[in-house]
Parts: structure tokens; C-alpha cells; sequence
């Protein structure tokens, strides 16, 4: 279990910067939508003007899958939990989940966002953890 | 009306870029139709994930005066709506004769077939953040969308199995089938994990090769070299929730509403298809478009593969040459070029007996792009 590099660029470095200080931020339009970080216009109105605003940090889980290497001389320890979390504001967001059995998840279960890093000089990844 | 068909040598066919298989693929095409490079007047093209192919191709082809040129990219769909742009434009006047292409050749020698698809997202910006976060390639989306069928309705790695052994016993009978040698539900249960829940034996295979059709009007097709494949109906949906926010993900795909709108199209039902070619990237691909398009009710695609019904001498003729899962992943050319060799009869120890109605599928994205195309041996409903 563990996140790769990433670094930011114009788009992702406010996300990047509240990511390191252990905030997930959404985009929120005047109508108090919220959409995905990513989004360029509100998912539900379309509107352009949108704001950062952090994320409670809670979540349930969705779906997950359970992502292995390629054979090794043990390929348990490549093992990765890969989820899909809907948010508490709404929008999804697919990473992994950290320390989990995936033989005990259920649709529905509680998550909360933690962050990880692949090393010092790479930026911080959301990840989820059961809450 | 597709009068002409035109495969390269595919699969592990090394030392040729995406724009020659393309070129030879048109080639191939325009032979077998009986006509000649400067009959067409007509080019679509379309690439895969090596991208390389473009409307430089009618330069490569010496192809002069076109009326229609143009590269499409709807992923897994394009193939589908290649073909509905090509018959609209033949419908029109628009042009007369157009050849529909793809190509790609993301296997070499040296690689495997997972590195083809896996390594493509720099390590930057929102997608680079996906990847970091351990989504990356197709494995990993599709094997969420499989569970979460599998946890909304009970569906089960052993019903993927089915599909996987039904369709590798097609493709021993296809001669350009990949992989020929049979497997059983054990073969599928003990092969290794690629992302739970899919196994090895759920995604499809890595191809190079290119695969052309020709689109022309009845009248000119009447005075060709093949039996004419008529385009009955079409029609394509693209719900447009891509990484986003979707009840419906892994339960409900654009084949749910562009499946009967070719259908009414063509002006059959369900129950006058004879040939099912669907596209198969997965396992689970090919399960929720059955349900999506009525074989079975929505939930019960699990079972309904388990049943028996799936292949040679099933009562489903279901990716009758392996498909992309045992036979050639060429994206929506696929399933497409599967059709067009059923409805013309010439499918030989494959084929089947009644082709007089083909419904073929495209997928692209995540479950985001569909295409379905009705074709027939007969100008009308059967």
C-alpha cells in the first residue's frame, strides 16, 4: 500500500497546497454545488464561478477493487485496495484505502480522508482509511 | 451497406507503425469489395492508444479528390459511429464509397501486454494525481465498475468465467483467433489477479493489426465482389459521467438506450437477432450489455451467462470469433468485423446457421461511450 509521485501544475497547485496542510479541497458555485476538484464549471449549473472550499473529510465507500502487481516472489506485498468514495458534500473521488482487509468491505461503509506521500519532494496524495 | 472487409495479420505482428496497418487494412478492404483505391471517395479514420494514425493516411494511399475525410475518436464506440457517419454520408450523396479504419500497435517485442496500456499518464496536474493514487490503465476503473454490479446484485467471479470459456471455445474455431487453445472455469478461476475482481482470464488481449470497412450505397454494392451487409439501424449514447458522480456506474450503460433505438431503427426486436457481437474489453463488458440490451433483466446477467446458453451450440450465438477476450483486440473492429463475416456467411466452422440479423456493440471509456449497429444479410426485417 503505498501512493506514487505526483507533482502539481497551474491547475492542481491551491489543491496540492491545502492537500499539504491535510485539506481536500472541492470546487463550490454560487448556487453552493459542489463539484469534483478538477471541474472547470459546475457539474450541476455550469457555472464559472467557482471557489475552493475544503472538504469535512468524511466519505462512504462505493466500490473497490484490489489492484496486483505483476508475479513476484510475493505478490501479496503488492497488493493495493483501490476504492471509489462518495464524499459527504457529493462528488466521488477514486484513490486507494489505506490499511484495509478487502475481504471485510461493504458497499456503504464509513471512510475518512487521510494523505500520503511517495517521498518528501512529491506532493501529498488523498488517500481514504475506514473511519 | 459494408461491402468490403480488410484485416491485417493481427495480434503480435511487430516492425510496422499504426499508419501501415492502416494502409493495409484500406488495401485489403477495397480489394475485397472488387474495387480499386480510386473508387473511394470516402475516409474515416480512427487510432488507438499508440495513436499514429490521421487524415494523412489518403496521402500514404495516393487517394486523391475525397469528398469526405475526417479522424473520429469516441474510444471503443468510434468503429460503431464511424459507420453511422459513413452510411449518412453514402444516404446523402455526400460521398459514394468511404473506407472506415483503425489501427494501433502498442504491443512490442520487448514489453508486455499490460506496460502497452499501463504507462501513459505523466506524473503531473489531476491525471498524474490519479495515477499516484494507484488508478491506472482501464483495469482498475472497469474492476470497479464489475464489483460494484457484483455487490449491487449479487454477480459472481465464476459467472464471468463462463463468458471467458464460452468465448475460447469460439475462437478455437476462428483461425485468426490469438489464443485457440480451450480453458475451463477452472482454467478461469486459478488464473492470476489483475485487479479484483478480474482475473487474467476477464480482459481482453493486446493487438497490433488494423481492420478496414468499406461504406457504399445498395446500388453499388449489388455490382460488387462480396455479399452486401446491410447497415439496418444505429444509434449511439454517451452519458457523460467520466470519473464523476454516477448512480449508474457498473449497472447501467449507454447500451440501455442506444441498444433499442437501433433496434427500433431497424425495425425488429430483440428476439429477430440471430448474432450477438459484443464489445468485450472484460468479462463483465459483455454481461451488463446483455442486460442493457434485453437479453436478460437488469441484475440477472450473471446467471443468465452461467446458464449454458453461451457458446457454439448455445442458444446464444454470442462473439461466435472469440471476440477481443480470446480473439484480436482491434477496439469496436472487433465485434464489427465479426459481424460482417457472420452476415455475409462466411464464418465456415463458425458460422452460424441463421445470420440474417447481427447486432454488434462498441464501448469506450469506462462504460462512457456506446455504439450499437444493427446489420443484416437483407435489405429489410428478416
Amino acid at each position: 500500500m503505498t501512493v506514487g509521485p505526483v507533482a502539481r501544475d497551474a491547475a492542481t497547485a491551491e489543491f496540492f497546497d491545502a492537500a499539504a496542510a491535510g485539506r481536500f479541497l472541492l470546487r463550490r458555485c454560487p448556487a453552493g454545488h459542489f463539484s469534483e476538484p478538477s471541474a472547470a464549471q459546475c457539474t450541476t449549473c455550469a457555472s464559472t464561478a467557482l471557489r475552493w472550499e475544503a472538504a469535512r473529510g468524511g466519505a462512504t465507500l462505493v466500490s473497490w477493487a484490489v489492484a496486483w502487481g505483476r508475479p513476484a516472489s510475493d505478490p501479496e506485498a503488492q497488493r493495493t485496495v483501490l476504492v471509489i468514495a462518495e464524499l459527504d458534500e457529493g462528488p466521488w473521488w477514486w484513490s486507494q484505502l489505506a490499511d484495509a482487509d478487502p475481504a471485510s468491505l461493504a458497499v456503504g461503509q464509513r471512510l475518512r480522508i487521510e494523505f500520503r506521500r511517495a517521498g518528501s519532494e512529491y506532493e501529498a496524495v488523498p488517500v481514504f482509511a475506514l473511519a | 451497406m459494408i461491402a468490403g472487409l480488410g484485416m491485417t495479420d493481427l495480434g503480435k505482428v511487430y516492425g510496422r507503425t499504426p499508419a501501415e496497418f492502416a494502409a493495409d487494412a484500406v488495401r485489403r478492404a477495397a480489394a475485397d469489395a472488387g474495387l480499386r483505391l480510386s473508387d473511394l471517395d470516402g475516409l474515416l479514420t480512427s487510432s488507438g492508444v499508440t495513436g499514429g494514425v490521421s487524415v494523412d493516411l489518403q496521402r500514404d494511399l495516393g487517394m486523391t479528390d475525397l469528398r469526405l475525410l475526417s479522424h473520429m475518436q469516441s474510444y471503443g464506440s468510434t468503429a460503431g459511429a464511424m459507420v453511422q457517419v459513413a452510411s449518412l454520408a453514402v444516404m446523402s450523396g455526400t460521398a459514394s464509397a468511404v473506407a472506415c479504419v483503425f489501427a494501433d500497435s502498442p504491443l512490442q517485442p520487448e514489453r508486455g501486454a499490460g506496460a502497452a496500456y499501463g504507462t501513459r499518464r505523466a506524473p503531473a496536474g489531476w491525471w498524474g494525481l490519479l495515477g499516484a493514487s494507484g488508478i491506472v490503465g482501464p483495469n482498475p476503473m472497469y474492476a470497479l465498475a464489475a464489483r460494484r454490479h457484483m455487490a449491487r446484485y449479487g454477480t459472481t467471479t465464476e459467472q464471468f468465467g463462463h463468458i471467458a470459456v464460452a468465448q475460447r471455445s469460439w475462437a478455437a474455431l476462428n483461425p485468426a483467433a490469438q489464443l485457440r487453445e480451450p480453458v475451463t472455469l477452472a482454467d478461469h478461476q486459478s488464473s492470476r489477479w489483475i485487479a479484483d475482481p478480474f482475473r487474467l482470464l476477464d480482459c481482453c488481449l493486446v493487438s497490433n493489426g488494423g481492420i478496414a470497412v468499406i461504406v457504399t450505397t445498395a446500388e453499388r454494392a449489388a455490382t460488387l465482389a462480396q455479399p452486401a451487409v446491410h447497415v439496418l439501424g444505429w444509434a449511439q449514447a454517451h452519458p457523460g459521467h467520466y470519473l464523476r458522480r454516477d448512480p449508474d456506474f457498473g449497472l447501467v450503460t449507454g447500451a440501455a438506450t442506444a441498444g433499442p433505438a437501433a433496434l427500433d431503427m431497424a425495425g425488429i426486436t430483440l428476439s429477430d437477432v440471430d448474432v450477438v457481437e459484443l464489445y468485450d474489453c472484460y468479462t463483465f463488458t459483455v454481461l451488463v450489455t446483455l442486460e442493457d440490451y434485453g437479453f436478460c433483466p437488469k441484475g440477472e446477467g450473471g446467471p443468465f451467462a452461467a446458464s449454458g446458453v453461451l457458446g457454439p451450440g448455445g442458444k446464444l450465438l454470442l462473439n461466435t470469433g472469440g471476440g477481443q477476450l480470446s480473439g484480436y483486440y482491434m477496439w469496436g473492429m472487433t465485434p464489427l468485423s465479426e459481424a460482417v463475416i457472420q452476415a455475409r456467411g462466411q464464418g465456415a466452422e463458425r458460422q452460424a446457421a441463421a445470420h440474417d440479423v447481427v447486432l454488434v456493440s462498441g464501448n469506450g471509456g469506462v462504460l462512457d461511450h456506446h455504439a450499437t449497429l444493427v446489420l443484416g444479410s437483407q435489405a429489410g426485417a428478416s
